[in-house]
């Protein structure tokens, strides 16, 4: 017997001693270890963890499903358009119960736009620019209207951002004109296939969630459905791991450390699902201060940063270049762009350039990373590695996402560099390239380049108004190849979502928006 | 002895007051704007405004200042930033996870620490004493988050004896909720298999966060007795013919126990501070993990409302430890006259 095992009896037989809790009958829920968002109201919050509220306690008149993303009715059976782009009709399915059994009818659906503009946080910023809150009204029991501004091409993208609520829910528990906002924030209010236990919520630590039978969809495509779901956010990598590979979860978060992707692989009770997503990987530059206010230094950059090196190496392969703003998989991409390589020797050429027509190369650039975040750790420190190489002295300066982009609100304060992603919130190169370089943005963290260029200002703005998909498509390639050209910040790779899940988790389908948490289209094996 | 203890809990109340203001400034000089977080990922600056409009966020400092001291003394902590949740709520669903973690570490901490100290002082310098020696340079060498894994590594996923992570098998949930202590609950409840579940769920972070304090209370222990046993009245004792044991368990133990009981009340700040990585890495549902992300989310509201909430949780345990010590040894009452 060798150490270990002797060891291992041992210490079993010590701790034998404590009784183990009984096993259940019942099939054991499905257990999420995927980020919980901090809030519960669909209103208040638009982020990555927000969308598995979204997706599995509300509904919105459409929704994204599948890779790539494809629109499909969902609450609305269908729409219409007027000519001038500025009037939109939507029908409502029949027969759309609630989570307490009441109808939705389209005074519900004008209720929970006018409160998503009323309380005006994220997830209505992409409507207020044309939507008015007397500007949408019921028509009919089943039709909604919404007359816009001016024409938006991105609306219908943004519409599943929206969750319809329970007006008569929510009535009660309205205090001090606060739409709600405080008791909708632990509870839910909506007709999704699954309802929150709010005795078992607590912020941030768990969500219990059971399946709504009545679900206006139905359960015919599922023969088994998941009928308990406990989310339980692990906060840790290491113990994510270990919890999944232990089977004390059923499913992390979608951002598995590459690292851990062959360990979780060669397990037999686990898996890594991966998944092409919509999430572009970008360092910034700050377009407004010396030296980046010069192309060829933001050119000198550009080729300075060791693309394969990175993807292949330190993310061992595991994303795929992607040379623009957009992500690759989406449309309005030209086809014929070839993204920036490493190569000190063009690096050093430009920078000799900038460093001739006055640019400051020499100072000291900082750079900001999320500390919490590795990869832009690694990023950073192999940047300033290679950088040095060409003379060029990069401070790395560990910050986080809430003062980063509370210091992007001015030019002055934004970083030289910082480093993130920019995921999916709706699918349409608005949500990329539009609000990224349209200098009507600065001032948000999107726009952080604080990049300016009219001709590119008018392209976006046309493709922005267009409804016509083909012209858009060609002003969006036309705007990229413009913007590449300008070489504004620093594109590097498109995110391959790495999920790890237990074997028994079936039917698990991957979309860029929610990131496969779907769970209605989930089942567990016994 | 009452006056004694109301003059201790009379000597907490500037120190608490000050901690007021303090944690108040600090949260004002941590970077940060709780009014971006709050708007979200995709806000625009006006939003952002309105939003630091809503939060008082744009009045002068003193004005916010006078505002808190008034909402702290009426108990009222305001609705956190990030969740849109009243603080006092979120607090009172974290606070008695912490507190179970907490006591259960310091309990493990001082019932295996005396004894262990005291054994190694009446084996001075004998293997015994080596091995506790050992021990204790290990407990305050050893970083809680290398042995928080090691454990989980051997007892969960080697062993596959004890759970890895949270505080109750996720299936059965936590019992119905009566003090917020999973172990008390689950007793109220009837429910003995619950109490074992979370004893089995406690196992594992409270010897991560104990172990330093054990090492501390042995060492001190250990130095405490040694430094008894040369006293004159020891020798007489012996003298006197009082057996070893009785000796040391009694007379010993009694007068050296003083400054270890001193130590239990500092151990407890360190214990809570040190919950904080040992809640994370257990996902133990506490006000630990509670105030990380309120930093990450510059949420200052709740920050404010931890710090209070500990520092009374401090002053209270440290008031409780005067009192200890004045029962242990009735100098002390008599010296504070």
């Amino acid at each position: 017997m060798g150490f270990r095992r002797l060891r291992a009896a041992v210490l079993a037989a010590a701790i034998a001693t404590l009784p183990v809790a009984p096993t259940l009958a019942q099939q054991r829920p499905l257990v999420w270890g995927d980020t919980l968002p901090a809030t519960l109201d669909p209103h208040a919050i638009f982020d990555v963890p927000s969308q598995f509220v979204l997706l599995n306690v509300y509904d919105g008149l459409y929704r994204y499903q599948g890779n790539p993303p494809q629109l499909v009715p969902w609450l609305a059976e269908s729409h219409t358009t007027s000519a001038d782009g500025l009037t939109w009709d939507f029908t409502l399915r029949e027969g759309i119960r609630f989570h307490d059994g009441s109808a939705m009818t389209a005074d519900d659906v004008v209720y929970s736009f006018r409160r998503l503009l009323a309380m005006n946080r994220a997830p209505a910023a992409a409507f207020t620019p044309v939507l008015r809150a007397e500007n949408v009204t019921a028509t009919g029991p089943r039709t909604v209207r919404f007359v816009l501004s001016s024409p938006y091409a991105p609306f219908l993208s943004a519409i599943p951002l929206v969750a319809i609520v329970n007006q008569r829910a929510l009535a009660p528990h309205v205090a001090n004109n606060d739409w709600g906002a405080t008791w909708l924030a632990a509870n839910s209010a909506g007709s999704g296939a699954y309802r929150v236990d709010p005795a078992n919520y607590q912020t941030r630590v768990s969500m219990d969630l059971a399946r709504f039978p009545d679900h206006f969809m139905g359960w015919g495509h599922n023969q088994r459905p998941i009928e308990q779901v406990r989310a339980r956010p692990v906060l840790e990598t290491s113990t994510r791991v270990l919890a999944l590979l232990r089977g004390e979860i059923d499913a992390t978060d979608s951002y598995l450390p590459t690292d851990q992707v062959e360990r979780v692989d060669r397990n037999a009770r686990t898996r890594v699902a991966r998944d092409e997503s919509m999430r572009v990987f970008i360092i910034r530059m700050n377009n407004r201060k010396p030296p980046f206010d010069n192309r060829d230094a933001r050119l000198c950059f550009a080729h300075a940063f060791n693309y394969q090196g990175f993807n292949e190496v330190i993310l061992r392969g595991l994303v795929v270049r992607n040379g623009g703003p957009n992500p690759n998989n989406l449309w309005g991409n030209p086809p014929d762009l070839t993204p920036y390589a490493f190569n000190l020797e063009t690096a050093r050429q430009h920078c000799d350039r900038a460093r001739a027509a006055g640019a400051p190369i020499g100072r000291e650039i900082e750079i900001h990373i999320q500390s919490e975040l590795e990869q832009t750790t690694q990023a950073a420190q192999m940047f300033q590695a290679d950088l040095r190489r060409i003379g060029i002295n990069l401070r790395i300066v560990p910050n986080t996402w809430a003062n980063i982009t509370s210091a992007t609100a001015r030019a002055e304060s934004t970083p030289d560099m910082w480093i993130h992603w920019v995921s999916t919130y709706f699918v349409d190169p608005e949500n990329w390239v539009g609000q990224m370089y349209d200098s009507q943005f600065h001032g948000t963290w999107k726009a952080s380049a604080w990049y300016t260029n009219a001709e590119v200002d008018t392209l976006l703005r046309r493709a922005r108004a267009s409804l016509d998909r083909a012209e858009r498509e060609q002003l969006y390639q036309q705007a990229t190849r413009q913007i590449f050209a300008d070489s504004p910040d620093i594109w590097v790779y498109n995110t391959l979502n790495l999920r790890g899940l237990t074997r028994r988790v079936e039917g698990y389908q991957f979309s860029p928006v929610g990131s496969g948490g779907e769970i209605r289209l989930m089942s567990l094996a016994n | 002895m009452a006056r004694y203890v109301l003059r201790r809990l009379l000597l907490a109340l500037p120190a608490l007051f000050g901690l007021v203001i303090l944690t108040f400034v600090l949260s004002r000089v941590i970077p940060g704007d709780p009014a971006a977080t709050l708007a979200g990922d995709g806000a625009t600056p006006a939003q952002i405004a309105e939003l630091r409009a809503q939060y008082g966020l744009d009045r002068p400092i003193l004005e916010q200042a006078v505002i808190h001291v008034r909402q702290v003394l009426t108990g009222d902590f305001g609705r956190s930033i990030f969740s849109g949740r009243p603080v006092a709520e979120e607090i009172a669903q974290r606070l008695p996870a912490t507190l179970e973690l907490t006591f259960a570490a310091l309990f493990l901490a001082t019932f295996l620490g005396i004894p262990l100290g005291l054994v190694a002082a009446l084996n001075h310098n004998g293997p015994v004493d080596h091995l506790v020696r050992l021990l204790s340079v290990g407990g305050l060498a050893i970083a809680s988050f290398w042995l928080a894994i090691m454990l989980q590594l051997v007892f969960s996923m080697d062993l596959d004896v004890l759970p890895l992570r949270g505080r109750v098998d996720v299936a059965t949930g936590l019992p119905p909720r009566v003090t917020g202590f999973v172990l008390v609950d689950s007793l109220v409840a009837g429910r003995p298999d619950m109490f074992m579940d979370a004893l089995r769920h406690l196992a594992l972070p409270a010897i991560t966060l104990s172990l330093p304090g054990l090492a501390t209370i042995a060492r001190f222990t250990r130095s405490g007795v040694l430094e008894t046993l040369q006293k004159d009245f020891v020798l007489y004792a012996r003298a006197a013919g009082y057996g070893r044991i009785r000796l040391a368990a009694i007379y010993v133990l009694r007068n050296a126990v003083t400054l270890v009981v001193t130590q239990v009340g500092l151990l407890f700040g360190a214990l809570i501070s040190g919950a904080v990585a040992v809640e994370a890495i257990f996902d133990w549902p506490g006000l630990g993990t509670y105030a990380v992300q309120a930093i990450l989310s510059a949420d200052y509201k709740a920050l404010l409302a931890v710090t209070m909430v500990v520092g009374v949780v401090y002053a209270v345990v440290n008031v409780t430890v005067d009192v200890a010590q004045a029962l242990i040894d009735p100098r002390v009452a008599e010296d504070a006259r």
